[in-house]
């Protein structure tokens, strides 16, 4: 159990929220063009990283909006939350 | 009287807490991201949608819950209101917002179900099954909280001093109805 700071409702249990896996994946410009190979990269794969990796979440059991989090997988610590379309605090 | 069947229509009184369903009550929700929303919310209901997270506004006759950026709750604080009440409201609210591609309006008057905590213990009776962390919430008066209650969603107004109330949906209204008489008689 860890607490989540909610960027629209403020800090929550764990329990409330969702993960929506890896964010800032852009969609390719032009998908006719892409191999199935490419495109099944894009649809597909996702890294599983140990350390800090930037994740979507939901808080599901309250404001139901989308933000993304920036999470430690190997204590997760949360080093930060952001809405969506807001660049990252973190590199 | 509404054209609502309740779900519990129950009254029950433990050590120092008391449960009431309160139904039928109106309850309308509302969905904009329009500037022009506010204003006409105000000229309609007389209150202004809450902005802060975790608020609310409210009259004599409504009180407006923040649940997100985007999204109120309005619902009726007087329980004599009738089903044209309902209707005139929706109909207003429907040709002022929805029919002009302001917002969505949505009656939810049947999908929630509303029960009133009063007493001194209802936050240990909460705390028993919500990871939330009530402290700053008792506080103030008017706040607002969308959370879980024995794995139930839930959403808490907060009227007064050990008075809340509380929204749940109705399919699973009887279930948490019977863990909190269950739980406030341990109390």
């Amino acid at each position: 159990m860890f607490i989540i700071n909610c960027p629209y409702c403020g800090k929550r249990d764990q329990v409330e929220f969702s993960c929506g896996g890896e964010a800032h994946i852009e969609r390719p410009k032009q998908p006719t063009e892409l191999s199935d190979d490419q495109w099944a990269e894009y649809l597909f794969m996702r890294k599983n990283i140990k350390g800090v990796q930037f994740e979507r979440w939901n808080h599901t059991h309250g404001c139901r909006k989308w933000f993304n989090m920036v999470r430690d997988t190997s204590n997760d610590k949360i080093h930060a939350t952001y809405k969506m379309g807001e660049k990252p605090p973190i590199k | 009287m509404l054209n609502f069947n309740s779900p519990i229509q129950n009254e029950k009184k433990y050590n120092e807490i008391k449960i009431t369903e309160l139904e039928p009550t109106i309850k309308i929700n509302l969905r904009s991201n329009k500037r022009e929303f506010s204003t006409k919310i105000g000229k309609i209901l007389s209150i202004l949608p809450p902005t802060e997270a975790n608020t609310s506004s409210g009259n004599e006759n409504y009180s407006l819950l923040w649940l997100s950026p985007d999204e109120w709750l309005v619902y009726s604080k007087n329980k004599n209101q009738n089903f044209k009440d309902q209707i005139e409201l929706e109909k207003k609210l429907f040709n002022e917002i929805s029919k002009i591609n302001q917002g969505a309006v949505t009656n939810v008057s049947d999908h929630w179900v509303l029960f009133n905590l009063k007493g001194n213990k209802i936050y240990d009776l909460l705390t028993k099954s919500c990871p939330f962390d009530f402290n700053e919430f008792k506080k103030k008066k008017g706040s607002v909280l969308q959370t879980i209650v024995n794995h139930i969603d839930v959403i808490i107004h907060n009227n007064e001093n050990n008075d809340l109330n509380l929204f749940v949906r109705r399919s699973f209204s009887e279930d948490l109805w019977l863990w909190i008489n269950d739980s406030a008689s341990f109390l």
